[in-house]
């Protein structure tokens, strides 16, 4: 089968996957952007710092993986991305880390409470002008951000000639993600409790630019969908006062202007989001994906919510990393028994993590072949 | 009748809590009754927890509090009044140098008057062993948000064996990714899911030794 029939036989059961369809193999994603390098033998600093290497080692490792699709696919240097994402500096490989070790957030205190109200007043764009520049060089991000805007639209058809599909470019999110990890984490929650009406107040006022900055990134990557991030947000993180106020009418209202501009919202849900699962029903059905990581519970979501959204994941990096193949196997099995055979893409839980066993990662698309194959 | 103050953590009420702590001060209270007051109502939050009443937003306030009122206190308590529970080394393995759910761990230990010894991220196993072997600690946390550390625990539990300590020391680990294929793979003697239940295992441990 040559690479263009392969890619339209990959996308239409991702389609189909989304539109709650039966398909004749459940689609498998891949999604690993440490473990790529280091499984295709090039060292996370030059992963790090060469952003054409970087996206064309993960092709490498999709292509000998075989997979129908990457979750997620990011143009440009990944620990700025992250930087952009958490607004916090990150420590890098090849720059404060070992030219092999693994980026990690430095979360500090940059944003202070009085940047609520700059942000109320000025907006968004002008906080992140004030705010980046403490937590990255800003040639190094200008350098950073040109590449990325001169090679945003390359990624999908490149993966496409190979037969892969993207399912999203770009990421957006909540005011409250990026917000949290600029005041840390603990000094966000605090003032969740401390200054609710001010919070919000720069939430509210911050939204409509983060919208439309998130539609861009997801127009110019060109995927079919573009991420909606959850982390720190999550429902076990969050008491659900605060969670009914600063964190679920948003959600509501990005993937409401995703949809309208026919991006499918990858709901990339790291964490536990049980609790607040009923709430996923607000959303439209049939256009959104729903990515967790193998903290929330998968089987739950499917009684839920399962006759209106598809779900993507979630073997847990734990088990990539500290278990065996035939663990894999059996997560996968039971994962394709329970919440299969519609409205399922096979994926890791979030990121393969860079120490996975490459056997593991191996067993993973094997046995999601082996299982996901319609009966 | 229930102390009002206990009322007030358990309820997240942190300028009620302050300014009764000082109020209380102010009136020649006890200080170590006043701590009493506010640790019971930290043992409410921890049972909340549990019912999934609260959060870890809510533990993290309650840590808040709590820490605050330490501050306030501390200074006051004569040590022979207080005799800890135990004690407990405690740090984010090497590799890692995530600290938000360690932190958290730390600050419910500390309200729940264990001595901890807290030795920060990415702390090598043999910074581990040097402490438990100073301090004569009997529960070693490990924390981690990455997978990668998984191995420097196993290392740290294999140092402890070494140096002849494992048998004294009970080990815990816990932070995102762990789960109890990573107790077997590390060596470990348990997991806490959650903060709260790092808290009780060390309940569990240290008064299992006593």
């Amino acid at each position: 089968m040559n690479k263009e029939a392969l890619y339209q036989e990959r996308l239409a059961r991702i389609k189909k996957a989304i539109n709650l369809e039966p398909v004749d193999q459940i689609p498998v994603a891949f999604l690993g952007p440490a473990f790529a390098p280091r499984y295709m033998g090039m060292p996370l600093a030059k992963f790090c710092e060469d952003a054409e290497a970087a996206f064309q080692v993960t092709l490498e490792a999709v292509k000998r993986l075989d997979v129908d699709a990457v979750n997620s696919l990011v143009i440009g240097r990944f620990p700025v991305v992250l930087t952009l994402i958490w607004l916090s500096h990150i420590r890098a490989p090849g720059r404060e880390l070992p030219p092999d070790a693994l980026w990690q957030v430095d979360e500090a205190e940059v944003m202070t409470p009085e940047d609520y109200d700059f942000i109320a007043e000025h907006g968004w764009q002008a906080f992140l002008n004030k705010h980046l520049p403490k937590v990255i060089d800003p040639a190094y991000l200008g350098e950073s951000l040109d590449f990325m805007m001169a090679n945003a639209s390359r990624g999908v058809p490149l993966f496409r000639e190979n037969g892969c599909v993207v399912i999203a470019s770009g990421a957006v999110s909540i005011p409250f993600e990026p917000m949290c990890g600029a005041r840390s984490m603990s000094k966000f929650f605090f003032d969740l409790y401390r200054m609710p009406d001010r919070v919000q107040a720069a939430m509210d006022r911050a939204l409509p630019e983060i919208i439309a900055g998130g539609i861009g990134l997801a127009k110019a990557g060109g995927a079919m969908g573009t991420w909606v991030g959850g982390w720190r947000a999550a429902s076990a993180m969050v008491a659900p006062k605060l969670w009914d106020r600063f964190v679920w009418p948003y959600y509501l209202k990005i993937v409401e202007a995703l949809v309208a501009e026919d991006i499918t919202p990858v709901l990339h849900f790291d964490q536990d989001w049980t609790r607040d699962l009923g709430k996923l029903r607000e959303l439209p059905a049939k256009k959104c994906i729903l990515n967790l990581d193998g903290m929330t519970d998968i089987r739950k979501f499917k009684e839920l919510v399962g006759d209106r959204m598809a779900v993507m994941g979630d073997v847990p990096a734990s088990l990539f990393a500290a278990g065996t193949p035939d663990d894999i196997r059996k997560y996968v099995r039971d994962l394709v028994r329970d919440v299969g055979p519609t409205g399922l893409i096979l994926s890791s839980g979030c990121d393969i993590p860079v120490n996975a066993r490459p056997e593991n990662v191996e067993a993973f698309v094997a046995a999601s072949r082996e299982y996901g194959k319609a009966a | 009748m229930e102390d009002q103050l206990t009322v007030a953590l358990a309820n997240l009420e942190e300028s009620n809590v302050l300014a009764q702590v000082n109020e209380r001060l102010k009136a020649g209270h006890d200080p170590l009754a006043i701590l009493k007051a506010c640790q019971e109502g930290m043992i409410r939050v921890g049972k909340r927890y549990e019912t999934c009443e609260y959060f870890i937003s809510d533990l993290m306030m309650a840590g808040e509090i709590f820490r605050q009122v330490a501050d306030l206190l501390t200074p006051k308590i004569k040590r022979s009044d207080a005799p800890s529970r135990g004690k407990v080394v405690i740090g984010t393995a090497k590799g890692d140098i995530h600290d938000i759910g360690k932190n958290l761990v730390v600050a419910l230990l500390k309200a729940a008057n264990y001595e901890v010894y807290d030795l920060g991220v990415d702390v090598p196993p043999e910074r581990f062993v040097e402490v438990l072997k100073e301090s004569g600690a009997p529960v070693l946390g490990l924390s981690a948000l990455l997978t990668i550390a998984f191995d420097t625990m196993k290392q740290t539990v294999a140092a402890l064996d070494t140096a002849g300590i494992r048998k004294q020391v009970k080990v815990m680990i816990g932070g995102g990714p762990t789960t109890e294929e990573t107790v077997a793979y590390t060596g470990a003697d348990a997991m806490g899911r959650d903060a709260q239940s790092a808290v009780t295992l060390c309940n569990q441990w240290i008064r299992a030794s006593v």
